[in-house]
Formats: C-alpha cells, sequence, structure tokens
C-alpha cells in the first residue's frame, strides 16, 4: 500500500491539547472522508515525557535522539492509499453528503481550515507547513487493536553512515525486525524506511507552487529528514509492558547489540493513537467503506 | 458504560449504497465528534443476502424470521458513552473547530451535521442496552466478517432467566465456535434514551412513530455480534457445534441472522478516558 506520515506542528494559537481536540476532531471530520482512504491514524506525542516511565531502561536504549525532536512536530497522521495515483487523487470531490435531492458533493467539505490546526504560513493563506514523507511500509507483525486504548511507542532510527542503504535495510529487516516481533506482550509492530525522495509524497499532491517546494520548504524538509530513516510502530498494553519485555534477557542484549551495528541514533516517542479511519489491508469493497 | 443502538432507515431519494455513503462519509464525520463519545461503530447490512453468504446452513439456523424486517432497517449505530448524562448532553457544539483566534465551538456537532432530513426516514429507533461481553473483539487492519443474530425470546420464559441463560450456558457454547475473534450479546432495554436526545417534534414521538418502532422491538430481545474472518468459519464452526440448536429452540422464539458492514468510526475505548481529546 501507499503508505504516507505526515508530520505537523500545531498552530502557535494553540496549546498542544487543543491542537489534538482540531486535529482529531474537526480537521479529521473533513479529511477522513479523503477519496479512496483505506487506513488513517492520527498520532500525537503523548503529554507525558517517556523518559522517567523507561527507568534505568532509557539509556541503554536510547542513543543520539536529536535535541529538540518534538519541537518539529506535535502530531503525525499516518495515511494508507491502494497506489500513488489514488494518493494524489484524494481530494477529488466525492458525493457523502445526503441532501435535498439525494447524495451529494459536499459543498461545505474544504481544507482552509488547515493553517489554523497546524503550522501556518501568514504569507501564504491558506497553506501550512509540514513534512509528508512516503514510507515504505514492512508488517513485522500486523496490528490488532482492542477495545481500550493501547500504548503505541515509535522507535525512530537513523541509519549508521558505514552501510550502505541496501545492507542496513536487509539487517534491519532481517535481524533486528525479527528479534523485534519477538518482545513478549507485543500487540503490533511495523517497520517503515522513509522514501529516499523526500518530495515524493508532495509531488502531484500538493500544487507545484506550494510551501513544501519553496527553498524553505526544501531547507527545512533537508533537515528535519536527516534526524531519522526509518521508524518503528510498537503496540504495547502500557509502557510498563514493553519495559518489562524489552529489558528481558538475552533479547535486550541481541536488540543492543544491533542498535549500535546498525544505528547512529534510536529513540522513542510515545504517541497517542486515534483511530480514524481503521486500516483495511483487504482490497477495497465495492461501495463505500471506512 | 452506556451503549446506545439506533437503528435507522435510509430516505427513499436513496439506495441502499447511497445511504451507506452519507451515512459513513458525512454524518459520521459529526457522530464521531460528539461530547464525550466513547465508541462509534456503524453496521450497516451486506449487500448480499445471508442465505446466499451461509449457504444452506443459513436455512438451518434461521426460525421464526419475521416477515419484511430488513423493510425496518439499512443500518444501526451503536453509540458507547460513560454514562446517561454524557449521552444525553453529547449534541452540543463541540469546541475542537480552529479558527483565526484559536479554537472555537462548532455548532453544527450539536446537531450532527444536520443531515437527518435527507439521510433517514423517520426517526431512529434508539434504545439503551446491556451488553455481555463473552470475548473481547480485537480487530485486524483488515475488514472482517461480522455477523449477528436477531433473537426472540420464548414467550413461556421469564426475562431473567432468558438473560442468565444466554450470557450462561449459551454464551459458553458460542465461545467455543472456532474462528472467533469477537463476541459481544446485547439485551434491548426499556431505559428511554429518546426523549431529550432527539426533539420533542420528532416522528419518534408520533403515534405512527411508535408504532412502527414497537413493530420492529416486537421481532426480538436480544442482538449477538460474533466477529470472524470470513463466513466460511462460522458456516464450518457452526456445522459442527452440536446442541447448539437444541438449546435455541429451549430460549427462542425466533432467532435469525444478518451480515453488515461495520465502521468503526471511533474505536471504542473501554478504558478510563484520557485526560484529552481522544477518539
Amino acid at each position: 500500500m501507499y503508505k504516507v506520515f505526515a508530520f505537523l506542528k500545531r498552530n502557535s494559537k494553540l496549546t498542544h491539547n487543543e491542537y489534538r481536540a482540531a486535529h482529531v476532531g474537526y480537521h479529521c471530520g473533513t479529511s477522513r472522508r479523503l477519496k479512496g482512504i483505506r487506513g488513517y491514524t492520527v498520532n500525537v506525542w503523548a503529554n507525558a515525557p517517556l523518559g522517567p516511565q523507561l527507568g534505568d531502561l532509557g539509556p541503554t536504549i536510547i542513543r543520539n535522539e536529536p535535541s529538540g525532536f518534538l519541537d518539529w512536530w506535535d502530531g503525525f497522521p499516518s495515511v494508507l492509499f491502494d497506489s500513488p495515483a489514488a494518493w494524489v487523487q484524494a481530494r477529488e470531490g466525492e458525493p457523502t453528503r445526503a441532501m435535498e435531492g439525494g447524495l451529494k458533493i459536499d459543498p461545505d467539505w474544504t481544507y482552509g481550515h488547515g493553517m489554523y490546526v497546524f503550522d501556518g504560513i501568514p504569507e501564504r493563506p491558506g497553506e501550512f507547513r509540514s513534512h509528508h514523507l512516503r514510507m515504505i511500509e514492512h508488517i513485522v507483525m500486523p496490528v490488532e487493536r482492542p477495545e481500550y486504548k493501547l500504548t503505541k511507542l515509535v522507535l525512530f532510527f537513523k541509519r549508521r553512515e558505514t552501510l550502505s542503504e541496501a545492507v542496513f535495510e536487509r539487517r534491519v529487516l532481517k535481524d533486528y525486525a525479527a528479534a523485534l516481533a519477538s518482545l513478549p506482550g507485543l500487540s503490533g509492530c511495523l517497520l517503515n524506511f522513509r522514501d529516499p525522495d523526500p518530495d515524493a509524497a508532495f509531488r502531484g499532491y500538493f500544487a507545484d507552487n506550494g510551501w513544501w517546494n519553496s527553498a524553505e520548504g526544501h531547507s527545512m524538509r533537508r533537515q528535519f529528514c536527516s534526524q531519522f530513516d526509518g521508524a518503528a510502530e510498537l503496540f504495547f498494553d502500557s509502557v510498563d509492558a514493553f519495559v518489562s519485555a524489552r529489558r528481558s534477557a538475552p533479547l535486550h542484549a541481541l536488540l543492543c547489540g544491533l542498535e549500535a551495528e546498525l544505528f547512529s541514533a534510536n529513540w522513542y516517542v510515545e504517541v497517542d493513537e486515534n483511530i480514524i479511519v481503521m486500516p483495511n489491508r483487504n482490497p477495497a469493497p465495492a461501495f463505500y467503506y471506512r | 458504560m452506556l451503549k446506545v443502538f439506533g437503528f435507522v432507515r435510509r430516505n427513499a431519494a436513496l439506495t441502499h449504497d447511497e445511504y451507506r455513503a452519507a451515512h459513513v462519509g458525512y454524518h459520521n464525520s459529526y457522530g464521531r465528534r460528539l461530547n464525550n463519545i466513547r465508541g462509534y461503530v456503524l453496521n450497516v447490512r451486506a449487500n448480499a443476502s445471508i442465505a446466499a453468504t451461509l449457504g444452506p446452513l443459513a436455512g438451518a439456523v434461521t426460525r421464526g424470521e419475521p416477515p419484511g424486517f430488513d423493510d425496518l432497517w439499512d443500518g444501526w449505530g451503536q453509540l458507547v458513552f460513560d454514562s446517561l448524562d454524557h449521552y444525553l448532553s453529547a449534541k452540543t457544539p463541540a469546541r475542537d473547530k480552529p479558527g483565526p483566534n484559536g479554537l472555537e465551538e462548532d455548532p453544527r456537532v450539536a446537531a450532527v451535521g444536520g443531515d437527518g432530513p435527507w439521510l433517514y426516514s423517520g426517526s431512529p429507533f434508539q434504545f439503551m442496552v446491556v451488553e455481555h461481553v463473552a470475548i473481547p473483539v480485537r480487530r485486524p487492519e483488515r475488514k472482517i466478517f461480522k455477523l449477528v443474530q436477531f433473537a426472540k425470546r420464548r414467550g413461556d420464559l421469564p426475562e431473567e432467566l432468558f438473560r442468565s441463560y444466554v450470557c450462561g450456558r449459551y454464551a459458553v457454547q458460542l465461545q467455543r465456535l472456532a474462528g472467533l475473534r469477537g463476541l459481544i450479546i446485547n439485551f434491548r432495554t426499556g431505559t428511554d434514551v429518546m426523549h431529550r436526545f432527539f426533539e420533542p417534534g420528532a416522528e419518534a414521538f408520533t403515534a405512527d412513530g411508535k408504532a412502527v418502532r414497537d413493530r420492529f422491538y416486537g421481532t426480538w430481545d436480544a442482538i449477538t455480534e460474533f466477529w470472524f474472518d470470513h463466513p466460511q468459519q462460522f458456516v464450518a464452526a457452526r456445522g459442527a457445534a452440536a446442541g447448539l440448536e437444541v438449546l435455541e429452540t429451549e430460549l427462542f422464539a425466533a432467532v435469525y441472522y444478518r451480515e453488515v458492514d461495520e465502521t468503526v468510526a471511533v474505536n471504542p475505548n473501554r478504558a478510563p478516558a484520557p485526560a484529552f481529546f481522544f477518539r
């Protein structure tokens, strides 16, 4: 499937919790109706810092976390489409509203509010800064969601420069992912490599004269992307469950060894995952379905 | 938790598939923003008949299905709140709309989008259920097969015994069906969840509205939700489950099934609510 992470910083008029409401509430009321969307979660960094919850495990599993990483974003949606073409066409209107005379395209459907939720750009009315990144996904363990809030940890990692991209991806998938999948209590694990083309998700989706294609857009995206090459999504019942699982020997030693060998940096962010459209990886039904 | 079902009939101007798009699309986009909502699932009746989906088993497990049952509904929403107070106050403006000066209230949430007159025919049949979670559902990242059983209590079986037996002996046997991903049994209650939720002039409160609702309520007493990966699992498991038919004869005056397409507009969160906006 075609997967995009969109790292978004909140508008300066909103607190982090107000941003949650605006993004998960109002905004997603619009964006969950993107044409052809097959899955959609919004991941907002947790209010409580993760470090104290990890205790003495923290320094052993976190290496070279870039300072101020969370200043770049407050949340990131993860969206799934069938293809790049479906992603590019997602904002085409389709009839989803019952009105006088039957089913119509909703005349009120608009993205005009985006500049008030996200980091709006005064000199570019209607636009906001974002880092939409195409992610190449590998399902290490299929996610199953119970009817309660799971703890979701995102492991960001950066390739050690001495490894070629091909060797790095092969080793991460073959060795590291296999070890991750054996963590007890795991409810799912998705491993994502960032597309080496940082513009892949912008091209065709946003207008060519948009902020993403400006000097500032390219520069900021280069800086942001320089911090990580991939991210793994890990689902547990609680942080304690993760700590307990990650501590278990000899798995802990194996993972630490692989991290030192493969990554020049690796760190975790706890996010609150809001499910906007439950991902459906089966072929799409022949009717409107979310 | 408070769990409320709202069965709806589509507006005559919409086909069943158009109704899907309107309910799942626009309407759910507002419903999921209701204040303090903790879970919101929409079930739309599948396009294929249950006989086509289950094959010969459908006839073998069906008894006393009321004629014209499908004319009474196209889908139903399942709402979960922490309390009756939260449910009754849910349809108020939501402070989740971003504006030039920060967060604003959106009055459209109070009307759940305001599309009811063009989406439905008449008022929803809205009622509270008490549920028995026999197997907590875990949803994978793919569309799964949701089967719903409608069962009417035998007239000679007191209500309390009916509920006790269904949640006891019967549920234990159902739990053994191979491939089951989730099993929840719901009993309709008489708690009034319509006044103070719908406008006083709503069709629900007219004599005709009450009559059609009562006709619908007369067709079943319990709704059981089953989740499988695919229909063949139910067919195989149910075919191999000796003894269920005997128990069903003892408990039910009528029993029949429908497949529904489930939309998870808000994944039910049965844990305590976080101290921030969460869906």
